[in-house]
Formats: structure tokens, sequence, C-alpha cells
């Protein structure tokens, strides 16, 4: 193998692909970096078994082959090089790869490709096209309410669903549900739904955010592929590819958990809610994490005096702490307690200007909504807590 | 004072308090009689966990008219003649002390007819004593009814526990029958409901559904399962023709690894179909899982061992709950051969679907880590260590030292942080910490009357087994006051709706369960220990475990709550947070002084 490219190329490809590499794995090969040429461009290739990426990068090639060397001393090394084009060529005899790039110059010990796992790649067009931006926004949403915990495996995905044009994307953890609907520019022919993994979409997201604005004037996009077998799930970015593991189960029917009525809606501006959230975390970040909320009407009709939403937070060594906030509140007045760290998490993802709470009792689960988010439908389930 | 023989009423109540322990072991007997005597059709009847009533009826052979007093007699059964027999026991009872034992502490009506027989006989004995004796027409088969258990020894009577629990130790005697009888109809109806019915198929497997849900049943091995049944072979061979056999046929079913308990008490042992208690065959089984499970967990089995009879002494015990094996060596190997054999080849590989040749679950790969990790630890550091808690230095009188400021250096084998302080070195368990300051929390908060519960989306249907239930039953009050929202769904049935905030990020009806399983093991409590115990359970469960790995800040975090807390050096089960190397000892063992 010879290949030849530029610096911040490779270095910008490394990273992508540097996320899939596991450093812990009893099998030596995951904690390296595949580099195989393909079709006259430069493959990177890692996998940790639950997820697997390539990118594609931009090269010279004047001798095909592959190999595989440590992700960490690769990236770490190609990272220090100055902004030059680099040479690479595998040693066969030693499997070892050659780096040469302005007057500096490595032999890095590689492991035979053929050990490295296979991890298929898009073949044929995807199943269905995404606009990638909105694919972020959407994961970023809703893959936070995913489970930690590995108890319970389904809870720990992101359910996907793909119905004629309507892609709806839900994820819970058995405390709060997260759903976000967005209409497809092109039906499926038929419905598919499937469990993603949330830290594989999260991944996937964060892929997005490192990919180079695109050259054309058309949004880019990504294709999405569920394997025939039903196992996988493959997302074809321009010159990067996800590939994930599914998740076997059954998800939890969500529709059923979103309350159809509330008693209390308020409007508030979500920044300053965020921030008021954010103020009374520090008093409850010792205790059980709870926020207090009181919600209160405004004066009747005619006389314009805003409703209030006050939020309390005590500690018992720290202290306490009240803050209050003007809102547009409708119906009667409630008294309920939040987690503190479920608001934040919802709140820091809703990007309309005002965000709507919907409330029928301090036991029963409260809607939080964007307001005027239009056919980009987004709705937040969490369910109270209750002091004793 | 005069040496006397004891009049044979005393001898009686005597000879009860060791058979007769609480309403089950009255079932139990009740029980053995009916399937030595040929019955096909159990059916088991309590009220009031077995203090009003226990009724026992059986379609079996029955007693002639002529023999029933007999029957009451001390040492009077049908199930043995000479001494010998006594060596090839192939009934469940022979030694002829039950019914008497029995009808001593009880108002006992037995009805009964013989197959050969036109009428049948109704007897009716208090406190031993016959009171009424009369024909009466009925269907062959025996019907034994219990009234009033221990009316006349009430010291027994205030030893009874609440009777949702003496009816779950009835529910787990009629099972376990029932699992070594598949091949006889059991049913048992508590205060009126039918809890449990066996199909008498002869399956075994469906009794196993029955009793353990089919949840669990998908998760149990088979083993030996093609082999002749044992019952069936023991009969056709004349048994002294046979040269003695000491090694036993094992059968039965074990859990996959995966599905693992906190206690031993899912592992049962049946020698001849004979519900047995034996721990050091119990330890067999859980060597033969070695490194298979978690640290601190035991398997599920349920195990049948076959043996010549002769070759078992079942005559140990009245309750004859522990045997003697003439070769224990052979009957421990056995069984855990057979065990291993059946983990290793039908242990369900964990799917893999990407190239096969390479992709280990996560599952499996975070367990050989833990493997590697206890592997690594127990290579003894040959230091003298001193535990913090005991240094001498300290003034009498004076308040436990609070801990000095340590700065962090490491983790060790995902379990242990190192830290160092002004006067040397730190191993803190990094499990046993944590669950120190969770505790104090939850104290602190319960302090001030505001543990908080977070609730659930969807209520948690959580089916118990009885004797879990009347647990949940008991601590209801408790278990609401430490932030459960817990109600009765009718049965065994609860439905969970919130847990406590600290719980809230793991699997709540998991969480739930190992605290019962860990509330059964002490029952003894006292009931201002129990709120105690709770608390601590909670903490256990919601505290971060052994083997996994922590981040630098989480670790900071750890250390610096931990100083903190009012006594850093235990966890709530008193065992040592930390071991103290101070820096005197490291010196002295690198020869530096």
């Amino acid at each position: 193998m010879r290949v030849s490219c530029l610096q911040e190329n490779l270095a910008r490809g490394l990273a992508i692909v540097g996320r899939a590499v596991s450093h812990r794995s009893t099998l030596p090969v995951l904690g390296n970096i595949m580099l195989s040429t393909d079709r006259g461009r430069l493959r990177l290739s890692a996998t940790n078994l639950e997820i697997g990426i390539h990118c594609w990068v931009g090269a010279k090639v004047e001798d095909e082959g592959a190999t595989t060397v440590p992700a960490r001393l690769l990236t770490d090394f190609v990272n220090t090089l100055p902004p030059e084009p680099i040479e690479l060529s595998l040693v066969v005899r030693t499997q070892s790869v050659n780096l040469k790039c302005a007057r500096y110059e490595a032999n890095i010990k590689g492991i035979d490709a053929s050990e490295f796992p296979l991890i298929p790649t898009a073949e044929a067009d995807g199943m269905v096209e995404l606009e990638l931006a909105g694919l972020r926004r959407m994961i970023d949403q809703v893959a936070f309410a995913a489970a930690t915990d590995e108890s319970r495996p389904t809870l720990t995905g992101v359910y996907a669903s793909f119905r004629d044009s309507l892609f709806t994307l839900a994820a819970t953890d058995g405390y709060r549900l997260s759903v976000r609907e967005t209409q497809l520019a092109q039906p499926v022919k038929e419905p598919v739904s499937v469990i993603v993994p949330a830290r594989s979409m999260m991944e996937l997201a964060r892929i997005i955010g490192q990919l180079p604005p695109p050259e054309e004037e058309e949004p880019a996009t990504v294709q999405v592929t569920v394997t025939p077998a039903g196992n996988q799930i493959l997302f074809h970015m321009p010159h990067v590819d996800l590939l994930s593991q599914l998740i076997e189960g059954t998800f939890p029917d969500y529709q059923v958990i979103i309350p159809k009525s509330y008693a209390t809606r308020t409007v508030l501006d979500t920044a300053a809610f965020l921030k008021a959230t954010r103020v009374a975390s520090l008093f409850a970040r010792d205790g059980s994490n709870i926020v207090n909320l009181q919600i209160t009407p405004g004066g009747a009709i005619g006389h314009p005096a805003p409703g209030t939403v006050t939020l309390t937070a005590t500690s018992a060594d720290l202290g306490d702490n009240v803050s209050e906030m003007d809102a547009l509140v409708e119906g009667a007045d409630i008294g309920i307690a939040f987690s503190a760290r479920y608001l934040l998490d919802v709140l820091s993802v809703i990007d309309t200007e005002q965000v709507v709470l919907e409330t029928s009792s301090p036991t029963s689960p409260g809607v939080i909504r964007p307001v005027g988010a239009g056919r980009e439908l987004f709705t937040h389930v969490v369910m109270p807590m209750r002091p004793h | 004072m005069p040496i006397h023989i004891l009049p044979p009423e005393v001898a009686n109540k005597i000879a009860a308090g060791e058979v007769v322990e609480r309403p089950a072991s009255v079932v139990k007997e009740l029980i053995e009689n009916a399937i030595d005597a040929g019955a096909s059709e159990i059916r088991v009847e309590a009220r009031e966990g077995g203090r009003r009533l226990i009724r026992v009826q059986d379609d079996g052979c029955g007693i002639p008219a002529a023999e029933v007093e007999l029957a009451f007699a001390r040492h009077a059964t049908s199930k043995l003649h000479t001494a010998e027999d006594l060596a090839r026991i192939a009934t469940l009872g022979f030694r002829g002390e039950a019914l008497a034992s029995i009808a001593a502490v009880s108002r006992l009506t037995m009805l009964t007819r013989a197959a050969e027989e036109p009428t049948g006989t109704l007897l009716r004995l208090e406190a031993g004593q016959v009171v009424t004796r009369e024909p009466r027409g009925m269907p062959p088969g025996t019907t034994v009814t219990v009234e009033h258990l221990f009316f006349n020894v009430p010291a027994r009577l205030k030893f009874l526990r609440a009777a949702a629990t003496e009816a779950g130790h009835i529910h787990q005697i009629v099972t376990r029958y029932a699992l070594a009888y598949p091949e006889r109809r059991f049913s048992l109806v508590s205060d009126g409901r039918l809890t449990f019915q066996s199909t008498g198929s002869g399956k075994r497997y469906d009794v196993l559904v029955k009793v353990y849900g089919l949840e669990v049943a998908k998760q149990m091995l088979e083993i030996g399962g093609s082999r002749v049944s044992g019952s069936a072979a023991l009969a056709a061979q004349p048994a002294s023709l046979q040269p003695l056999n000491l090694e036993p046929i094992v059968s039965g079913y074990v859990g996959v690894p995966s599905l693992h308990r906190a206690n031993r008490q899912q592992i049962t042992f049946y020698v001849n179909r004979r519900w047995i208690r034996d721990t050091s065959l119990a330890y067999a089984v859980v060597q033969a899982y070695h490194t298979l499970l978690p640290a601190g967990r035991f398997p599920v089995a349920l195990l049948f061992l076959e043996l010549d009879p002769a070759a078992v002494d079942v005559n140990v015990h009245p309750t004859k709950a522990e045997v003697r094996f003439s070769d224990e060596r052979a009957v421990f190997q056995a069984v855990q051969r057979e065990v291993r054999r059946v983990l290793v080849d039908q242990a369900p590989v964990p799917t893999m679907a990407m190239p096969p040749s390479a992709w280990p679950s996560p599952e499996w790969v975070r367990r050989q880590t833990l493997v590697e990790a206890g592997e690594r630890t127990a290579r003894q550091l040959a230091i003298e260590l001193h535990r913090p808690g005991e240094t001498p230095a300290r003034p009498p009188g004076a308040e436990p030292s609070p801990l000095p400021m340590l700065r962090l250096v490491g983790q060790l084998g995902a379990t242990y942080i190192i830290a160092e302080g002004p006067e040397g070195m730190y191993l803190i368990d990094q499990h046993a910490a944590h669950e120190r300051i969770l505790y104090e929390k939850l104290m602190a908060e319960k302090a001030t009357a505001s543990v908080s519960s977070q609730g659930l989306l969807e209520p948690l249907p959580l089916e118990l087994t009885p004797l879990q239930a009347a647990l949940v039953e008991e601590y209801l009050e408790l278990l609401r006051g430490v932030g459960f929202q817990i109600e009765p769904f009718g049965g065994e049935t609860y439905l969970v709706r919130g847990v406590p905030a600290l719980l809230a990020v793991g699997d709540p009806r998991q969480a739930l369960v190992e605290i019962i399983e860990g509330l059964s093991q002490d029952e003894e409590l006292l009931a201002q220990e129990r709120e105690e115990e709770l608390v601590r359970l909670i903490c256990k469960q919601a505290a971060i475990k052994a083997g996994q790995t922590l981040s630098v800040q989480e670790m900071q975090e750890l250390v610096r709550q931990l100083e903190r807390t009012a006594s850093p050096r235990t966890c709530p089960h008193g065992r040592p947070t930390m071991i103290h190397l101070s820096a005197e000892q490291l010196a002295r063992e690198f020869g530096r002084t």
C-alpha cells in the first residue's frame, strides 16, 4: 500500500472514526484503525462491535492495500504533524506503516488487516433519505431520555419509525419520554421500525457535527438502510458510513403515556425557565435533585396581571432558593415537583422562544412542548416527583 | 425426685414439638401420607395460614376401619416392618409419629375409606383423645382436617408469624411436592381462593412453569432429560439383586447464568423425590457456575437425585429435611459434573450479528474484565495492613476523627480507589464508600421527613412469590415511607408507581425484587431495625458496583463526598470502606528505615 494525502484531511478522518475505537477490548485489533485503499481514496475504519465507522479521505493512491495500526498512536502522531502532505506506505514484511510528512518520519507497527472485523458498507441506495442537520437536531432532542442502565436493553435505545411520510424518534427511561416527529420528503414504501442504541445515535449526531460543510447549495443528506436481516442499521453520509447494531425487542407503546388532556397550561419564556431551573438545581443537587413549581394564574380577563411560576429548591445542608417568572397560565393553580436534571435536559434542547408546560395534578405526568415549532412536533413527558 | 416414664400425651406433645413446627409442617406430613397412599389427586386447603384449618384430601388407598385408631398411636406405621427395612426406605414417611404428633396439638378429624371396604370411617380427636367415631359413606381415600392447631400449646401459637407468611410457607411446601410428583395433581386453596394447581400430566416442565412462572422457566436448562424417569427405573429393578450403586442419577433444571439471585434459597434438591436441605450440595452447584456469575450472586437450580435407597440415610432428623449419603463425595461430584456439563453444552451463546469470528457481546467483555479484575487483586499484598478504624493513637472518648483531605491517585481493578493523604495511602472500596454516602444522605432526608419519590410513566406490575408478597405486605408502610409508591393489585401482584429518587437510574423492578430478597434474609428484625435495614438495602442497590470503571471526576466527587460523611470509615453494613497504609509502614516495607 502506498498512499498520500493531506495532514488536515487525515486528522479529521481519524477524529471521526476514533470514537468507535475500543481501547479496553480483549481483542487487540479493535484498538486499531484500519487503513485501506478504496476506489482512489483512503478509507479509515474502526469498530467496537456495537458501532462501526468508515471514513473516506481524499488521497492519491499509488499502490492498493490494507492494514491496521494502533488508533491512539496514529491519531496523536498525525495531530502533531504540520499541515503538509503525508506519505503512507505499508512495509508488508514487518506489517508496519511508514509515514513521511515534511521532515518527520515514523514507522508504526500494525496488525494484519485480515484480523479486522468486516464492517459492511452501503451497496445500493438507502431505504430513506434524511436531511443531516435536521436529523442531528432530532437526535439531540430525543436520545438523552433513553435509559443508561443496561438491565433494560430496549430502553437504552432510540425507537425510530418510518411510516408513510412520517418519521418518528422516541426514547424513554421509564421516568420521562421524548418524542419527535417530522415529515419525510418521500414516503417510504413499507413501514419500518427499529430500536437503535442511544449511544450510536449520539455518535451519529456528533459525526454530523464534524462533517465539513457541503460544497453544493443542496443541504447534505444521509441515506438510512436497515440490513435485510434486520439486526443492523447503516447511515450513509458524504464521506462517512456509520453502522450500528440494533436492539432486539419491543419498544413500549409510548402513545398511551402521552396525556391527552390537561388542567393547567402554562406558557413560559424558554430561556428564563432554563435559567431559573439551573439556579434551583444548584440548591437541589445534593438532595434528591427536586425542584418545586408553584403555578398561579393571573387576574381575570380585563385585569391584565400576568400569571406567575415560582421555582423553589431546598437542601438540608446548603440552603434554599426561590425564583419567580411571569407566565401565561390557563386553568387552575397547581404545585408540582420535578427532578431538576430532567427539566434541564429537556429545556436545553428546546430552541423556540417559548415553551408550554401542561399539567393535570401533582402526581400525573407533565408535558413540555416548544411553542410555534410547526410541523416539527416535539413532545416531552416527564413524571413529577413526590415529596413525602 | 423419682424417675418415671412420661404419660403418652406428654410424650406426644414433646414429639410434636419436633415434627410440627408450624402449619406448613402439618401440610408436609399429610401430603407425604397421601403420596405414600398412592393418591393421584391431592387437594390442600388452608384458612388463615393454616391456623384455623388445614385440610388435605386424597384419593389414595385409605385406611381399613379396623386400623383407624391404630394410625394415631405412636410408632404405628404401615410403611416399615423390621429394622432392616429402615436401610431401604422407599416411602416418604416411616417413623409413625406424624399423625400422633399432629393429633396431640390440634382438633383433628379423619374421614377415610379403604377401597375394598363398603363404608368409610369418621374419627374425631381432640388433643390426641378420640371424641367421636362413626361409620360414614364416602368415596375411597382419606381426608384429614386439622383445626385450631396449637390450641393447647400457647407458647407455639405465640411464635407463629402473620397469616400471609404462614400461607406462603404452605404454598412453598405444596409446590415442592408438586415438582417432585408431576404425575399427581396437586391443588392448594388458601382462604377460599385457588392459589396453585398442577396438571398432573407427568411432565415436570409443566409444574415448573406453574411454580416459577413462564418467564423464569424459559431460562431454565434441562439436565438429563433423556434418561428413564427415576421412579420407574427404581420400581423395575428388584432392589436386592442389584449391586449397590452409589452414583446418583441427576436430573432437573438449572438456570442460565444470566438468571441469578441474591441468595442460595433458589437452589433446591430432591433425593429420591424427597425435598432436602444440603449446604454442601448447594456449594457444588455454585461451584459449577464458577466464573459464570457475578460475585455474591447465586444460581437458580432444581435438581433431582435418584439413588439406591440403601445408599442414603433419611433417618437423620424428624422432619427428614436432612439426609446422609454413604458416599458423599460421589454425590457432590456427580451434581457438580452434571450441572457444569449442561451449562457448557446448552448455555445459549450470546447472539452475535456481525461477522461471527470477532463479535463477543458487551456482557461477555464486561464479565471477562470482572474476572480478570478479581485475579489481579487476588495476589495479596504481603504488607501488614491496618484499618484506619483501629488506630490506637486516638485519645479515649474523642470523636472519631474525620477524614483528612485526600488526593486522588487512581482506580484499581475497577473496584478500589487509591488516594493519598498526609499520612500515607488509602485504598477505598468504591461500592462501600458510595453506600455510606447515600446512606447518610437518605437518613438525613428521612429526618427532615422529605424522602422524595420519582414517579414512573407507566405503573409497573410486580409479580411476586407468595413468600415475597407476604413480606411486601408486612413492609408496605415502611416501603412507602422511603419513597416507593406501591400498592396491592390483587393476589401476589403489586403495582409500583414510583421509586425513591436515588433508584431512578436503574431498573426499578429489579431493584425492588433485590430489596425484598434482602429483607427475606433476616426475618427476626426488630421494628425499628427494619426501617434502617430497608434504607441500607436501598443504598446497596443505588450505589455504584464493583467492576465499574469510573472517570477521574467521578472518583474525585466520590472521595470529596466521603470526606463529608459523619462516619466515612465503614459502610452501613459495618464493613470497612477503606484500608490505610501509613507512610511509616511503606517505608518499613521498603527497608528505608
